[in-house]
Parts: C-alpha cells; sequence; structure tokens
C-alpha cells in the first residue's frame, strides 16, 4: 500500500461457511457454502488507517473476525508482523491478542453491568496474566482512563455503567484496548450507535489517539460518509470480495468501480440544496450462496457489457495504490 | 400555506410516570403539517420523537400520559377521543410505518392476510375486495402481487418495509407516521423505499411525518424539518432555513455534526456534555448547560418558542441575534 512495512498482510483469505441441509439433499445435492469472504488480499501499513466499507452481508465483519483468528479460515493467511496468524501456537497468539485488539459497535454489550469501570478496565491485564502490584494495576487504569479523557478518573474508576452515556461507555471500551498496549486496533463501526453530537468526539479522540500512541486502525463500518472521517485508505467489499481499494478521498470523489459508484451516489448528503444523480441499481444485494461464476456485480451492473469475461475480474491497479476488480479497467491497461 | 394543515399539533405535553416521579418526555410542542408536504422531525435518542408520534397516534404506553395540549386531525380533535373513536381514526385517517419491518407482520400469517384483516376491520368491504385492494397496493408499492401469500421470513427487509407501507396506505389515511422506516436498511435500498414514499405521497397528496435521527436523509427527503432536544421542538422550518439559516444553536451544531460525502472535508462539529436527564432537567432553557453562547437568562428562564422570519421558528432566547458559526 505504503514503501512502510505493513503491520498486517492479508492474502488470498477465504471464509466459507456451509449452508446446512436435510438428509435428502446432502445425498443428492452438492454441499452449498456462504462465501463470506471470497479471495481477499491487501496490506495495511504501520501506522495508517483503514477502512473496509460495504453493505450488509458483504463480509466486512467476518473478515475482521479471520483476521482476529476468532474464526479459522477455509483458506489464505493473515500475516501480522510478518507472522502467519494462523500457525501461531498458544504463546505467540496471546502475545498477539495483546498487541491486537477489537473495538465493538455497542459498548452496552461488551461491557459487564456488574463490574466498576476501574475492573472492566484493568481486565485485560488481569487476564492476560501480566504480573502487576494493586498500586500499579490501579494506577496504569487511570493512566488509561485519563488517556480517553475521562477525567477525574479516579472519579470514573468507581462508577458502573448504567451511571454513563453511550459516549463515555465507548471511551471505557477503547480504555479497555489501550491499557494493554496495542498497535492495531480493529473496531466495528465503533461509533455507529452513538447519537451525532458525541460521535465526532469519538472520533476525533481515536485519530488523536492514533497520533500519541502510534495505533494502526482497521475501521470496519456501513457509512462512507464516516469512513471519510475516519480512515485514509478504502476497501470496499462486495458479496465477500473487495470490489475496489485506494486512497479515501480519490475513492470517494472518483469511485471507479460500478458498484462504488452506485454506493457512494446513494449516501445521504446533510444539506437540502445539494441535489444530487443517484445511480439506482436493480434488485437488492443477492446472499453470497452458489453465486454464478464472473464477476458477481454484474446482474445489476449498469455498465455491463461485450468487454465482461465469464471469469472473475481480477484486481488491476488504476492509479497508484487504487486497485478496482471491473473489466471496463482492463482495457485502460 | 392557506389551506387547513392536515395535522396541528399544538403544545403537546406527554409525561411517563414511573413510580412517583415524572418524566416529561414531551413539554409544549407545536407544528403544522399540510396535505402534500413531509415534516421530519429529529434529534437524538430521548429527544420525544417517538413519544411525539405516539402520542399523536394515541399508542404510548401504560404509563405514559398526554397531560397538555391538543392534536388536531383534519379538524378532529385526537386527545379527547374515547378508545373506541380513536380505533377508527388508526389506519382509516392516520397510519404509522414502523422502524423494524421484521416486527410489525406476524411471522406465521401469510402477509397479504394481515393486510386484508387490516382492510376488512376498517371497511366494510367482502373478502374478494380486500384481496384484490391488497393486490393492487402490492403493485403499487412494486412487489409482485402473488407474493401476498408469502410468509414474512420469505421476504427480504426492503420488501418487507414495501409491505408495510402497503398496508399504511390500504385504508387511504391523510398522514402518515414514519418513524425511522429506512434505518435498518442499506443504502441503496434506503433510497429506493424514500423515493417510493415520495411518489406516494404525491399520488395521495398525503401529510408525512418522518421520524428520524439522521438529518441527511431529513435534508433530502423533507420539506420541512423540527430538530427536538429534550423533550422540546427547539427550531422548526423549512428544510432550507433550518439548515442554512439555523437559529437555534443546537440544530447549528448538531447539522454540523453530520459528515458528507461530497464537497471539502469539513471539520465536524460536537456538543461537549450529553443531554440532560428527563427526570432531573435543568433550569431555564434545557440546553443552557451545553450551550456555548448562554447567558444569565438562559438559566433561569425558559424560552419561549416564537416565529423569528416567516415559518421559521426557534426556542432561544438569543434567536436571530447570534453569529453561530462564530462560536
Amino acid at each position: 500500500m505504503t514503501t512502510a512495512e505493513p503491520i498486517l498482510s492479508v492474502r488470498n483469505l477465504r471464509k466459507w461457511f456451509p449452508v446446512r441441509r436435510g438428509i435428502f439433499s446432502s445425498l443428492f445435492q452438492e454441499q452449498q457454502y456462504v462465501k463470506a469472504v471470497d479471495d481477499v488480499s491487501f496490506d495495511v501499513a504501520k501506522g495508517s488507517s483503514i477502512a473496509i466499507a460495504g453493505e450488509s452481508g458483504c463480509g466486512k465483519t467476518t473478515l475482521a473476525r479471520t483476521i482476529l483468528r476468532l474464526t479459522h479460515p477455509t483458506d489464505g493467511a493473515v500475516y501480522y508482523e510478518g507472522q502467519n496468524i494462523f500457525e501461531m501456537n498458544r504463546i505467540e497468539l496471546s502475545e498477539m491478542r495483546l498487541r491486537m485488539q477489537l473495538i465493538f459497535q455497542n459498548p452496552f454489550e461488551v461491557l459487564d453491568p456488574r463490574h466498576t469501570v476501574e475492573d472492566l478496565v484493568g481486565e485485560g491485564l488481569v487476564i492476560h496474566q501480566i504480573e502487576e502490584s494493586d498500586e500499579v494495576l490501579h494506577d496504569r487504569v487511570i493512566k488509561a482512563l485519563e488517556d480517553v479523557r475521562l477525567i477525574p478518573a479516579e472519579q470514573f474508576a468507581t462508577r458502573y455503567i448504567h451511571e454513563l452515556s453511550g459516549g463515555q461507555l465507548q471511551r471505557i471500551a477503547i480504555a479497555r484496548s489501550l491499557i494493554l498496549n496495542p498497535n492495531l486496533i480493529i473496531a466495528d463501526e465503533p461509533v455507529s450507535m452513538l447519537d451525532a453530537s458525541i460521535r465526532t468526539e469519538v472520533m476525533n479522540l481515536m485519530t488523536d489517539l492514533q497520533k500519541e500512541k502510534d495505533l494502526t486502525y482497521i475501521f470496519i463500518t456501513h457509512d462512507l460518509a464516516q469512513a471519510r472521517y475516519v480512515g485514509e485508505y478504502l476497501i470496499i467489499m462486495y458479496l465477500g470480495k473487495i470490489a475496489e481499494m485506494g486512497p479515501m478521498e480519490e475513492v470517494i470523489q472518483n469511485p471507479q468501480h460500478p458498484y462504488t459508484k452506485a454506493l457512494v451516489s446513494n449516501i445521504p448528503i446533510p444539506d437540502p440544496t445539494e441535489k444530487r444523480e443517484r445511480i439506482m441499481l436493480p434488485g437488492e444485494t443477492p446472499t453470497p450462496i452458489d453465486l454464478p461464476p464472473g464477476c458477481r456485480f454484474k446482474d445489476r451492473c449498469q455498465e455491463f457489457g461485450p468487454q465482461c469475461k465469464p471469469e472473475e475480474p481480477e484486481l488491476v491497479e488504476v492509479a497508484p495504490n487504487h486497485f478496482v476488480a471491473c473489466y471496463l479497467k482492463y482495457a485502460a491497461q | 400555506m392557506t389551506s387547513e394543515p392536515v395535522l396541528q399539533v399544538k403544545d403537546l405535553a406527554t409525561y411517563y410516570y414511573l413510580g412517583d416521579k415524572e418524566l416529561k418526555a414531551v413539554d409544549g410542542v407545536s407544528f403544522d403539517i399540510q396535505s402534500g408536504r413531509t415534516l421530519g422531525l429529529a434529534g437524538e435518542s430521548g429527544c420525544g420523537k417517538t413519544t411525539t408520534a405516539y402520542s399523536i397516534m394515541r399508542i404510548l404506553a401504560e404509563n405514559g400520559q398526554i397531560v397538555r395540549g391538543s392534536v388536531k386531525l383534519g379538524g378532529l380533535e385526537l386527545t379527547s377521543l374515547s378508545d373506541e373513536e380513536i380505533r377508527k381514526v388508526r389506519w382509516k385517517k392516520a397510519s404509522i410505518v414502523f422502524q423494524y419491518a421484521m416486527n410489525a407482520f406476524n411471522p406465521v400469517l401469510r402477509i397479504g392476510r394481515q393486510i386484508v384483516e387490516v382492510i376488512r376491520e376498517k371497511d366494510d368491504v367482502s373478502e374478494e375486495e380486500a384481496v384484490m385492494t391488497v393486490s393492487s397496493l402490492f403493485d403499487e408499492v412494486g412487489l409482485k402481487p402473488e407474493r401476498q401469500n408469502e410468509y414474512p421470513h420469505e421476504f427480504s427487509g426492503g420488501m418487507l418495509q414495501r409491505a408495510i407501507i402497503a398496508q399504511a396506505l390500504a385504508c387511504d389515511p391523510q398522514l402518515i407516521i414514519a418513524d425511522e422506516p429506512v434505518t435498518a436498511l442499506d443504502v441503496i435500498v434506503q433510497n429506493k423505499i424514500l423515493d417510493l414514499l415520495r411518489n406516494l405521497q404525491k399520488k395521495y397528496n398525503l401529510a408525512v411525518l418522518f421520524i428520524t435521527h439522521d438529518l441527511s436523509v431529513v435534508a433530502e427527503n423533507c420539506h420541512d424539518v423540527g430538530i427536538m432536544y429534550a423533550g422540546n421542538l427547539v427550531e422548526v422550518g423549512d428544510a432550507t432555513a433550518v439548515f442554512k439559516r439555523s437559529l437555534h444553536p443546537y440544530s447549528y451544531k448538531l447539522i454540523g455534526a453530520f459528515p458528507s460525502v461530497i464537497g471539502p472535508k469539513k471539520r465536524l462539529h460536537f456538543i461537549p456534555g450529553t443531554p440532560p436527564n428527563l427526570l432531573d432537567l435543568p433550569k431555564g432553557c434545557k440546553f443552557h448547560p451545553r450551550c456555548p453562547f448562554a447567558k444569565d437568562i438562559c438559566k433561569t428562564e425558559e424560552p419561549e418558542f416564537r416565529e423569528i422570519e416567516k415559518g421559521h421558528y426557534a426556542k432561544c432566547h438569543f434567536a436571530g441575534e447570534l453569529d453561530l458559526g462564530g462560536a
């Protein structure tokens, strides 16, 4: 992606889920799969922030879960600092888990209401059996709370989550990750649950923390307008595959894949005087079961034509670091 | 603007009773909607937008009560109707489209069946006539009429939302309340549903109350906009006026908090602090603890909801006098 050494490399990653069947069809039909992630490769440069976007069912969350080895892939590899995470032993995996942290969409579901903020934030250190005296543990919790601007930290530490707002809870979720000194944070829709007036504060906090702590971010989001404000690089997924990826502003302002064009044109604009032409796609996104051969977007594509070959299109580089999986772009090569 | 509005809400107040506590979910909300127009009612969680809708339809939870004000639909006062009388209004004169289409239908009954039931409950028609009506409604919302024999699980989210809209239209209402009708949908499907709503509105000259937390959706789909905060309507007016010449500091900040995919990347706004606890509201203007312009009067006196320019109202002591961008 850039000249900097990648912190994470995803190579030909596949995650297929078998479709459950009855006894009769299992005898006479071939096993079908939901191809949630299907041959995905990309690099994440150290210190960068990338956003993975797409509609529901495009595979973005499965991709994140597989990168974290929360689920085993069907095929392919994920290299974290050069080492394939699927070949790590337990000790190596535990090390990696410290450095690669996940932030979920809904902090209400993640945080146990019976624990104090101090217990919740310090939990990671206890689980990973990082030997610390009670005083050091307490100091690290206070430091982490200060890092996410929950001040006065001593006061917040004694509270329970029902006493806190959604924005404060999401900051506690971030503090829980930060206390382990991660270098890569995967955030799955981190601000989608939050109200607009506090969303920006959490996004700004994450951007500031990235500089302070030298973090790398992977944001998973369905909202391209939000993605534009958190990521430098954008990956657009459609039915388990990367349709387009490139520098954020370039992809948003000048999308190349017909799907990206349609998606961007459909994002509502918070300005009633702005009237834009929308690209309407026929039908709805199908489920990625038993996809027809060739380009998976062809049935809905407004630019489908004779150039579209029966095989699946590969990603081609149309500008530096800007890749598109579309036969229309082959001619330009 | 000369004709009588379809919906007139005046000084509506709805409280919930929690034990011996009084939660002022909606406290003094006034607006009108003309036929053929859409009012977008926007605000953050807990601002009272859904309670306003439920108060109009009189579908509040048991501990909720309209304590003050008036709701007139086509001249008929709804707040004083008996349960029996309000039942005749629902679906016939006003219907509501909910956010989670999945939960709006009974999963074990065919979809067409459920709409036929509504029609036959409200109108004196035969089974065959009702089925015919459903077929033409399905056609109108872009569903194949034969799909009325299917069950809810056989429909996608977008299709269910279309079926709900068909149901809402079944008895020719004058007003449709859409409570976050597209929030659970992906953007492309979302726009298809919004286009459908807009076309139907034109065709039947419907008044629409559109409730959402997403100001981008409001900007693209509503003629007028109302912004709510802590149970108050803080600003209402024509969409362009509210977005381009905001009068209330809260509306200004909230609009500025929404990111856009076009134009240069602007600095997004945020509002320090959190909305107040509705059980323990601040004195004076409810926004004053978070307002960068708050002066002494804001802490003691509740501002009036007043017309600042034609058709553009705000509830702020200094509306029209502030340089909001300068904060």
